[in-house]
C-alpha cells in the first residue's frame, strides 16, 4: 500500500441473505482524488459507500482506511445524503453544531454557513429554505467535523437543472479549498465526468470500467467524450 | 412577536396553575386538622410584638395545632375591652388596666407578668422646661391615659413627692395624642412608657423628669378571661412557654432586636436601640410576689376613689406551671 | 382597503366561537327572567354568578378549586411522568418493548373509572386515592403517544446521528425526544382531557372537598347555583387546561408552523 493511498478495498462482498449486492470489489483512492461511483440504481454504488463510511459491515473481504480495518463507523469520513437529512427542529446553525455547545464549534459552523454562502440563513428552520439551500446546509454539516474523507451519496439528485450546475461548482470549489478526498455517487455521467479526477463504473455489483475525469479542465468536448465513454458502458449488456 | 405573547401567556398561566396547586395542596394539609385559632391583642414594641415580628411562636403554635392571630391595640384599655367582648383570648398590657378593668366587673384571669419596666417608663417634661422636680409640676397639665400604667405612676410619683391627686391638671388623652400635645407644648409634662418615652428622649430631647425607679414597676402582663383560660390550660401553658423563649431570645441579642423592632415599629434605630437597651424582657408565670404588687396598684387606685370597688387580685390569677 | 377588509374578517373569525356560548347564556338568562323555565332547577346565569361570589367570599369557593387543582397536577405528574418513562424504554428497548408493551395495552383497556371501587379499598378516601386514579387515567395516553412518537421517527435521520456519532444521550435528545415530542404534547392535551373527567368522578364519589365534592354536596340541598357553579368551572378549567396545551404546542413546535419568513 503506496503512503499516499487513503482507501484500499480487497475482495470486498456484501451480500444479503441470499442476494449478493457487491462482489470482489477491488479499489484504491489516494489521499487528494475525487472520485465518482456511476452506475444504474441498484448496481451496488450505494451500498459500496455504506460500506466505505462504516454503516454496514462487508461480508467478505477487507476496508483499509488510512491503513487501518474500516471497523464500526469510519470516524474520519462524513457523509451527505441524498434527502438532507437536515434535523427541523433544528435552526441552520443548530445543525451544524448540534454535537456541543462549544462556542468554538458555533464560529466554525458560521464559518461554514459562510463557505456554502448562507450566511443570512443560521437561525432559520431546515423548512423555510429551498433544496438547494438545505443540501448547502447539509454539505457544510458534513464539513464541520473536517473530515479526511467526504462521501457524497447523489447529493444533487433531487435538484432542479441550474441549481444543480450551481452546487457542482461549490461542491468542486470547496474540496479544492479544503482540500477534501471525496468520492461522489451519481447517475449523471457529465457530472461525474465534470468534478471527479477517476470515474469508476459500478455495474452488475463490481467495478468495471475505471477512466480519467476532466476535474480541473476546460475541454467540453473532452469532458463529453468520457461521459459517452461511461454511458455506453454502463447501458451495455 | 406573536411567539413572545404565547410565552408570556403560558407562564402566566403556569405561574397561576403552580400557585393555585400549591395552595391547594396546603388547604388539603389544612383540612386534615382544622386549626384552632387563638388571638392575642398586643401594643407597639412590646413583647408580643417581638414574637410576632420574629414568627417562631406561630410556627410552634402551628404545629400544636393552633392558629395565632395577632391584633394591634393603641393602649392597654382598649385592650381590656376587646378582651370582655370575646374579640381576643389573650392580651398583653401594663399593670394597671386589668386592675381598672376587674373593678368595673369584667372577667380577668392573670396568665404570665414580665419584669420591671421602671426604667423605660417616666414623666417627660420638654427640654427647655424649667420644671426640675415633681414637686415643680404643681398647677401644670400632666398628660396621661386613664386607666393605664401612666395613671398608676403619675399618682405614685405624686404621693412620694408628699403631693396629692388634685394638686395638678391631669389631661386624659390617648398616648398617639399626648405625643402630640407634648410636643407642641399644649400640655406641660407626659407620663409614658417605651417607646413613646424613647421617641419623646430622642426627638424632642425631652427630659425625663423622673423614670418608674421605686414609684411603679410597670411590669408587662398576659391576660385572659377565667372563663378562657381555664378551659384552654394548654394553651396557656404554650403560650407562655414560647413567649417566655421568645424574651429570653430577646435577652441575648439586642442588636437582632433592635433591627427586629425598627422594622416592626417604623421607628428610628436609635429610638428602638435606647428603649431595648434598658429594657428587661423576661416574662415568666405569675408569682404570688407579683400578684402583691398588683394588689397594691389596686388599694391606692381604691384610696384614690379611682375604682369603685376593692379588688382582691390574688382571685384572679392562674399560675402557669413551667 | 382590501387589506382591512381582510383584517375585518379575521377579527370577525377570532370572535366567531364565542358567538354560541354568549348566545347561550343570553337565552339562559332571559328564558329564567320570562319564567319559561323553573328557575328552581335551572337557576339564571347571574345566580349563579351570585352563588359563586359569596361561596368566593365565604373561601370555599377557592379552596375547593385549589383542593382540586392540586389533585389534578399531582395526578397528572405522576401518572404523566410513569407514562412518558414507560413509552420512552419501550420505544428505545425492544427487550423492555417486549416485556411491558403487551401487558400495558392489556390494562390500558380496563376502563380506569371500573378500578374506582378498588382504589378505595386500597388507598382509602383520602388524597392518595384520588392521585392516584387521576394518575392512572393521565398514564395511558401519554404512554401510547410517547412510545408512537418514538417508533415513528424517521430511520434515516437516526442514520444520520449514528453517522455523525451521536451518544446515546445525544441522539435522544437531540433527534428521538423532539422528534417525538408532536405526538408527546398530542398525548399531553388529550391526558389533559381524561385528568378532570377523572378528577370529576373520583371527587363526586368520595371526597369532602374539591369541586366534584362540592358540587355532590349541593346536589343533596338542591342548590342548583351551586350545581351549575361547579358544571361552568370544570367548563373552564378545562378550556384552560387545554388552552395551555395548545400554547405548549405551538410554542415548542414553531418549527412546524415556520414555512416562509421568520
Amino acid at each position: 500500500m503506496a503512503t499516499d493511498d487513503l482507501i484500499q478495498l480487497t475482495d470486498v462482498t456484501k451480500s444479503y441473505q441470499q442476494h449478493t449486492v457487491l462482489h470482489d470489489v477491488n479499489l484504491t483512492i489516494k489521499t487528494g482524488e475525487f472520485v465518482a461511483f456511476v452506475g444504474e440504481s441498484g448496481g451496488g454504488k450505494s451500498t459500496l459507500l455504506r460500506l466505505i463510511a462504516g454503516l454496514e459491515p462487508a461480508t467478505t473481504g477487507q476496508l483499509m482506511m488510512d491503513g487501518r480495518t474500516i471497523n464500526g463507523l469510519n470516524t474520519v469520513a462524513r457523509v451527505m445524503f441524498q434527502d438532507d437529512r437536515l434535523l427541523p427542529w433544528m435552526t441552520v446553525l443548530e445543525n451544524l453544531s448540534f454535537k456541543s455547545r462549544d462556542m468554538n464549534e458555533k464560529v466554525r459552523a458560521q464559518e461554514l454557513l459562510d463557505l456554502v454562502q448562507l450566511h443570512d440563513f443560521a437561525n432559520y428552520y431546515p423548512n423555510q429554505l429551498s433544496g438547494g439551500q438545505k443540501q448547502r446546509v447539509a454539505l457544510a454539516r458534513a464539513l464541520m467535523a473536517s473530515p479526511k474523507l467526504l462521501l457524497l451519496d447523489e447529493p444533487l439528485g433531487a435538484l432542479d437543472a441550474l441549481t444543480r450546475s450551481r452546487m457542482q461548482e461549490l461542491i468542486a470549489d470547496i474540496v479544492d479549498q479544503e482540500n477534501l478526498t471525496t468520492i461522489l455517487i451519481t447517475h449523471d455521467v457529465r457530472e461525474a465526468a465534470k468534478m471527479a479526477d477517476r470515474i469508476v463504473a459500478i455495474k452488475h455489483g463490481t467495478t468495471g470500467l475505471t477512466v480519467p475525469g476532466h476535474r480541473h479542465q476546460t475541454d467540453e468536448m473532452a469532458m463529453i467524450a468520457v461521459a459517452n465513454e461511461v454511458q455506453e458502458f454502463i447501458l451495455s449488456d | 412577536m406573536k411567539k413572545r405573547w404565547q410565552k408570556v401567556i403560558l407562564v402566566v398561566l403556569l405561574f397561576f396553575w403552580a400557585g393555585g396547586t400549591y395552595y391547594g395542596y396546603q388547604q388539603t394539609t389544612g383540612s386534615r386538622d382544622k386549626l384552632q385559632k387563638v388571638t392575642i391583642g398586643y401594643q407597639k414594641g412590646d413583647p408580643v410584638d417581638v414574637s410576632r415580628s420574629r414568627g417562631v411562636l406561630v410556627k410552634k403554635m402551628k404545629e400544636l395545632g393552633y392558629r395565632v392571630v395577632f391584633k394591634e391595640f393603641a393602649d392597654g384599655a382598649s385592650e381590656m375591652q376587646a378582651l370582655a367582648a370575646g374579640s381576643i383570648n389573650y392580651a398583653r398590657t401594663g399593670d394597671t388596666p386589668p386592675v381598672t378593668a376587674a373593678a368595673s366587673g369584667t372577667d380577668i384571669a392573670y396568665i404570665a407578668a414580665g419584669a420591671s419596666r421602671s426604667s423605660g417608663s417616666g414623666i417627660l417634661v420638654q427640654k427647655d422646661s424649667d420644671i426640675d422636680s415633681v414637686k415643680a409640676l404643681q398647677g401644670k397639665k400632666v398628660a396621661y391615659t386613664q386607666s393605664t400604667s401612666s395613671q398608676f405612676l403619675l399618682l405614685q410619683a405624686l404621693s412620694k413627692a408628699g403631693m396629692s391627686a388634685s394638686d395638678i391638671e391631669w389631661v386624659n388623652m390617648k398616648q398617639a395624642d399626648a405625643a402630640i400635645a407634648f410636643s407642641k407644648g399644649d400640655v406641660d409634662a407626659w407620663v409614658t412608657w417605651d417607646p413613646y418615652t424613647a421617641q419623646g428622649q430622642v426627638t424632642q430631647q425631652a427630659k425625663l423628669l423622673t423614670n418608674g425607679d421605686g414609684l411603679s414597676q410597670n411590669r408587662d402582663f398576659i391576660l385572659s378571661t377565667q372563663q378562657y383560660a381555664k378551659k384552654h390550660e394548654a394553651v396557656n401553658e404554650y403560650l407562655v412557654k414560647y413567649l417566655s423563649e421568645d424574651m429570653t431570645w430577646a435577652n441575648e441579642h439586642p442588636k437582632a432586636l433592635t433591627k427586629l423592632l425598627t422594622k416592626a415599629l417604623g421607628m428610628k434605630q436609635t429610638i428602638v436601640a435606647k428603649m431595648v437597651d434598658r429594657r428587661d424582657w423576661t416574662l415568666t408565670p405569675m408569682t404570688k410576689a407579683i400578684a402583691k404588687e398588683e394588689q397594691t396598684i389596686a388599694d391606692v387606685f381604691y384610696e384614690n376613689d379611682l375604682i369603685k370597688q376593692r379588688i382582691n387580685v390574688s382571685d384572679d390569677v392562674i399560675y402557669v406551671s413551667e | 382597503m382590501k387589506k382591512s377588509n381582510k383584517q375585518d374578517k379575521r377579527q370577525a373569525e377570532n370572535l366567531l366561537p364565542w358567538l354560541i356560548p354568549i348566545a347561550l347564556i343570553i337565552v339562559w338568562q332571559v328564558a329564567v327572567d320570562a319564567k319559561w323555565i323553573d328557575a328552581t332547577y335551572v337557576p339564571s346565569p347571574l345566580a349563579v354568578l351570585e352563588q359563586g361570589v359569596t361561596l368566593w367570599q365565604a373561601g370555599t369557593l377557592q379552596q375547593n378549586m385549589g383542593i382540586s387543582l392540586y389533585r389534578a397536577t399531582m395526578g397528572l405528574l405522576i401518572g404523566g411522568a410513569v407514562g412518558f418513562v414507560l413509552g420512552v424504554a419501550n420505544g428505545l428497548s425492544r427487550i423492555s418493548h417486549a416485556l411491558f408493551n403487551s401487558t400495558i395495552q392489556m390494562v390500558r383497556n380496563i376502563p380506569h373509572l371500573a378500578l374506582i371501587p378498588l382504589i378505595i379499598i386500597w388507598f382509602g378516601i383520602g388524597e392518595p386515592a384520588k392521585v392516584t386514579l387521576v394518575a392512572i387515567g393521565v398514564m395511558f395516553p401519554i404512554y401510547i403517544n410517547t412510545l408512537h412518537g418514538i417508533q415513528s421517527i424517521d430511520p434515516k435521520l437516526i442514520e444520520m446521528g449514528q453517522s455523525y456519532r451521536l451518544t446515546k444521550w445525544q441522539m435522544f435528545t437531540k433527534v428521538i425526544f423532539p422528534g417525538a415530542m408532536p405526538t408527546i404534547l398530542m398525548g399531553l392535551r388529550y391526558a389533559l382531557g381524561v385528568m378532570w373527567t377523572t378528577l370529576i368522578v373520583s371527587e363526586t364519589i368520595s371526597a369532602s372537598s374539591g369541586i366534584g365534592y362540592m358540587e355532590t354536596n349541593a346536589q343533596q340541598f338542591l342548590d342548583m347555583p351551586t350545581i351549575f357553579l361547579a358544571i361552568i368551572i370544570y367548563a373552564i378549567l378545562g378550556k384552560v387546561s387545554d388552552w395551555i396545551a395548545a400554547l405548549l404546542e405551538s410554542i415548542l413546535l414553531d418549527w412546524q408552523a415556520s414555512k416562509g419568513g421568520r
